[in-house]
């Protein structure tokens, strides 16, 4: 320093550079904070190891014999998430106490074992729980002062199943109209639909009612939204751009949205799981194709559900959302599943592999147990479906038998409640256009054959193991069979193109009640008590005609409600009922008693509407009368001026000139009689008889 | 013309021409610059209007010439001609004194129009889309409208008030109201061009009969194969007659039961 300054001062040379160095008693007043911030960010921080250590709870208690073999295990498993650098197995009375810790390199590996080790099943007895030693530590020092939580202000959305309490038991069901502008809610009552609300631009493109008929979910381009209650108030909202389809979890906990347009490698978000209460996201999913919605079967008590993807069937679990036992299922060439909407059991089919005969598989879940296996040879193609309550399944069976050319359907029949699943067949004759089984009973619909020469069978599955056919219908314009959810009852419909030809069918005895017709009916909706049809015009499929149409079980014809632009009528779904077999036995003895008390209800409001009717129409006569007398009067007052505008010539009745008219009669020839001399002889007799 | 000696007819070679019942001579031609679109005698027959439509850049015009005053025949020149600026006028019959002109627009709205000042007395905007007839009761004190909007409605003609409306699933094309009973029947269809698209059943084209104070349809006549164009009631109200896009005209006489008919009151 001396040096330098020295130099400054002395000889310095114009050309010289002035003196960069501090002087002498310089202390700078920057800190290294400020000076070297982002340096020392970087610096290593001591290790005091606390960070990386994991606590691994419900380890098998072993002996020191077979202590090496428990160390390996737990270093095959913990090492995938990390370099060990050291472990420790606390021991007690000779065996191991049952955890032990485990240090790694870094703390990131410490919270990658916690993340996916925590909840690890070792075996039946052993899962383990994994935590951050320094969660041991918060978890300590949690504040002894109680603090309340914030409170959340409660939102009453009143009572959510309100619509059960109609007086009058009036089904609600939602109307979309005005090309998807309006929808509104109607509560059904045969003489005229009451509306319940409505409102303009309520969804953007359809809507859905939850599977036990609490909530109403409409689409926005933003994601859902849920309504419910008495004055459907928005319950609830889901953010999901895009969003173009949903599906409901059974139990109404959670909703699926499908969103084509959000997703990424990193953060699967084309299908979401939401959980319903509380709005959170629980979930997301990638997606390739949406084509065969829904993607994620559910289980029928909601606890599972699935999907299938290439060769492979992954079971989910509910509320954590992850695999069922962490792992899926390997089925080389799985072509569809589908549960069973009685019991946790899936049916799968896999088609034929070299020797391998196709194949159809029950299993149950969530044990993984094959309750049935049945071979199938030379198949073309199978379709599941299962009876309502989880009875019976259909498999439903294409093949080309061996040296022939056609497809020949079988139907395999699945006794689900029998031991070892009994299985029967019945050979079909004709292609198979449609096929339904009766809910509540053990009855099937089919349609089968080529247009126009379409059958209708009904088949009984009966408890004796025998299928009896007990009745075909020929020659019938259908396309679809729709039972009542009660069951018993069926409409036959030759949809859209076969125009609206309709067949109300009581299969208690197989008889066809009524045939009628809704011309260009698009689509059949029974209520949920199977009392009432709608048949229903859509603009969706039809420009013209919109409406729908009310009918009773029986097939007669109660309303037609033309509605501008008709787009989709959905009934809401009806909670299952709280009543126990005991108490509907009950009911249906005392059926006659209640029957009589309805009678008179029903008889009262016939005659009061006919009243109303009767009454509104007096009022509209005499108004109308009251408008005509004036006309009239105004009519004869201006008489003056109507002869003087014609000259004087009198035009106000018909025949107001009448000699002006010319009477002419003319004869003209219509037909020639014959009658024989023998007819004329026999018409005098008689005449002369009678006379 | 009331004493039935000449009839006035509009057409769309742009021209009106007056011609006489009998003999089938023409006595007058009036050319226009566009398609006459509806005509008619004034109650005293010496005054007629005609309203040609807005086409090729001409105006939709409403036109009056005196009958008595044959200068205006030859000269072309009407005595009143009103422009009709926003909508073209698609129908229209004479008030009962032929003081003015009940005209329906397309946009639906139904105007009074003077036939000696020209301004508009009356409006009624009761329709939502184009008025496709209109025709008078045959004492003229009521007027009935048939629109596209699928209604047809009934007016007081001297004061426009809307006193009754039908309501259908189609589109009514023309509507007649009875001269002796409470009755209105009304025709139509739907587009031209959406024909093909539904029934093409034989005969499912129907005139509806509505009951003119409870607004409710009683019955229905099948029979046409195409939409139906006009209709009519015989001056007697024992027949009436519909004119259908399948070309023909159909003339139905009725039942004594029609004339006994009683909705239950």
């Amino acid at each position: 320093m001396q040096d330098t300054v020295n130099m400054a001062e002395s000889e310095f040379d114009e050309e010289e550079e002035p003196p960069f160095s501090d002087q002498e008693d310089f202390v700078d007043d920057i800190d290294d904070e400020e000076l070297l911030e982002d340096v020392l960010r970087e610096r290593p921080l001591e290790a005091d190891g606390i960070d990386s250590v994991v606590l691994v709870d419900n380890v098998p208690q072993v002996g020191p014999e077979r202590l090496e073999k428990l160390k390996n295990v737990i270093h095959k498993i913990f090492s995938k998430f990390g370099k060990i650098t050291n472990e420790f197995y606390p021991e007690a009375a000779g065996t191991t106490k049952g955890y032990i810790f485990l240090e790694y390199a870094s703390p990131n590996h410490a919270l990658e074992a916690v993340k996916n080790a925590d909840g690890y099943k070792l075996d039946k007895q052993h899962t383990f729980r994994v935590n951050l030693f320094t969660d041991f530590d918060k978890y300590m020092n949690i504040s002894d002062q109680w603090e309340t939580p914030e409170k959340q202000p409660f939102k009453d959305f009143g009572n959510m199943r309100h619509w059960l309490e109609d007086p009058d038991c009036g089904d609600q069901y939602s109307v979309i109209y005005e090309s998807g502008e309006r929808t509104a809610i109607f509560s059904n009552d045969p003489k005229e639909p009451i509306l319940v609300e409505e409102r303009a631009r309520w969804t953007e493109t359809y809507v859905r009612w939850s599977p036990k008929g609490t909530y109403l979910a409409t689409f926005h381009q933003r994601g859902i939204a849920l309504w419910g209650g008495e004055k459907f108030k928005q319950i609830q909202r889901f953010s999901h751009q895009g969003v173009s389809l949903i599906d409901f979890s059974p139990c109404e906990r959670y909703v699926v949205t499908f969103s084509p347009l959000m997703d990424t490698k990193e953060d699967p978000q084309a299908i979401i799981i939401w959980d319903i209460l509380t709005g959170q996201k629980k979930r997301g999913f990638h997606c390739e194709s949406s084509a065969h919605w829904p993607i994620f079967k559910w289980s029928q008590d909601g606890k599972f559900f699935a999907r299938m993807t290439q060769d492979t069937l992954s079971i989910y679990e509910t509320p954590s959302m992850g695999l069922l036992d962490k792992k899926s299922l390997k089925i080389s060439g799985i072509k569809d599943f589908s549960w069973s909407p009685g019991d946790n059991i899936i049916a799968f089919w896999v088609p034929e592999d070299k020797d391998i005969p196709a194949r159809v598989t029950l299993m149950q879940f969530p044990s993984r147990l094959e309750i049935r296996v049945r071979n199938l040879f030379n198949v073309v193609d199978c379709k599941l479906h299962w009876q309502r309550q989880g009875d019976y399944l259909c498999v439903k069976v294409d093949r080309t038998p061996r040296g022939t050319q056609g497809v020949v359907t079988n139907f395999e029949i699945f006794r689900m409640r029998e031991k070892q699943v009994p299985v029967d067949v019945v050979e079909m004759k004709e292609s198979i256009i449609a096929f339904a089984w009766e809910p509540n009973g053990s009855k099937f619909a089919v349609l089968h054959g080529e247009s126009p020469r379409i059958n209708a069978s009904f088949y009984h599955v009966k408890s004796n193991g025998k299928i009896d056919l007990i009745k075909m219908f020929d020659k019938q314009q259908a396309n679809s069979i729709f039972w009542s959810p009660q069951g018993q009852f069926l409409v036959l419909a030759g949809l859209r193109s076969m125009n609206g030809a309709l067949a109300f069918v009581d299969t208690s005895d197989c008889t066809i009640m009524y045939i009628a017709e809704h011309y260009m009916a698009s689509d059949v909706e029974w209520d949920p008590t199977g009392r009432y049809v709608v048949t229903s015009v859509s603009w969706w499929s039809h420009k013209v005609d919109n409406a729908y149409w009310l009918w009773t079980f029986q097939g007669r014809l109660l309303q037609k409600n033309n509605k501008d632009r008709f787009c989709q009528l959905l009934w809401r779904p009806c909670p299952p009922t709280l009543l126990g077999q005991e108490q509907i036995k009950a009911i249906k003895k005392d059926l006659k008693k209640y029957s009589k008390i309805f009678e008179q209800k029903d008889r009262l409001s016939q005659s009061k509407a006919s009243k109303e009717l009767v009454d509104k129409r007096r009022l509209m006569m005499e108004e109308y009368s009251r408008y005509k007398d004036s006309a009239i009067q105004l009519y004869n007052q201006q008489r003056e001026l109507r002869l003087e505008l014609r000259g004087g010539v009198d035009t106000d009745e018909l025949d107001s000139n009448v000699e002006d008219w010319e009477e002419e009669t003319i004869e003209f020839f219509i037909k020639r009689i014959l009658i024989s001399r023998y007819f004329r002889k026999n018409i005098l007799c008689t005449r002369e008889i009678f006379s | 013309m009331w004493d039935t000696k000449n009839v006035l007819t509009g057409s769309a070679d742009n021209s009106c021409r007056l011609w006489d019942c009998e003999t089938g001579k023409q006595l007058a031609l009036v050319e226009t610059n566009s398609a006459v679109r509806t005509c008619g005698f004034d109650f005293s027959g010496n005054i007629i209007m005609f309203s040609t439509d807005k086409q090729m850049g001409y105006q939709c015009i409403l036109n009056y010439f005196d009958l008595r005053d044959p200068q205006q025949i030859e000269d072309n020149q009407p005595y009143l001609s009103l422009p009709c600026n926003e909508s073209k006028i698609t129908s229209a019959v004479w008030g009962p004194l032929g003081e003015f002109v009940i005209a329906g627009h397309e946009n639906g709205e139904i105007n009074q129009y003077s036939a000696k000042s020209g301004e508009i007395l009356k409006v009624a905007k009761e329709h939502t889309k184009q008025i496709n007839d209109i025709q008078s009761s045959v004492d003229l004190t009521m007027v009935i409208s048939a629109s596209k909007d699928c209604t047809a409605k009934l007016f007081d003609s001297t004061n426009l008030e809307h006193i009754k409306t039908f309501k259908t699933e189609r589109p009514v094309n023309s509507a007649a109201i009875s001269p002796i009973m409470d009755h209105v029947v009304m025709g139509g269809g739907q587009e031209a061009m959406e024909v093909t698209t539904t029934s093409t059943r034989i005969g499912k084209f129907e005139a509806r009969f509505f009951h003119a104070a409870y607004e409710e349809e009683f019955g229905r006549v099948k029979g046409h194969f195409g939409p139906i164009n006009c209709v009519a009631f015989h001056p007697d109200g024992k027949s009436y007659s519909s004119g259908g896009e399948d070309g023909y005209v159909r003339i139905h006489y009725f039942d004594p039961q029609y004339f006994d008919f009683e909705l239950e009151a």
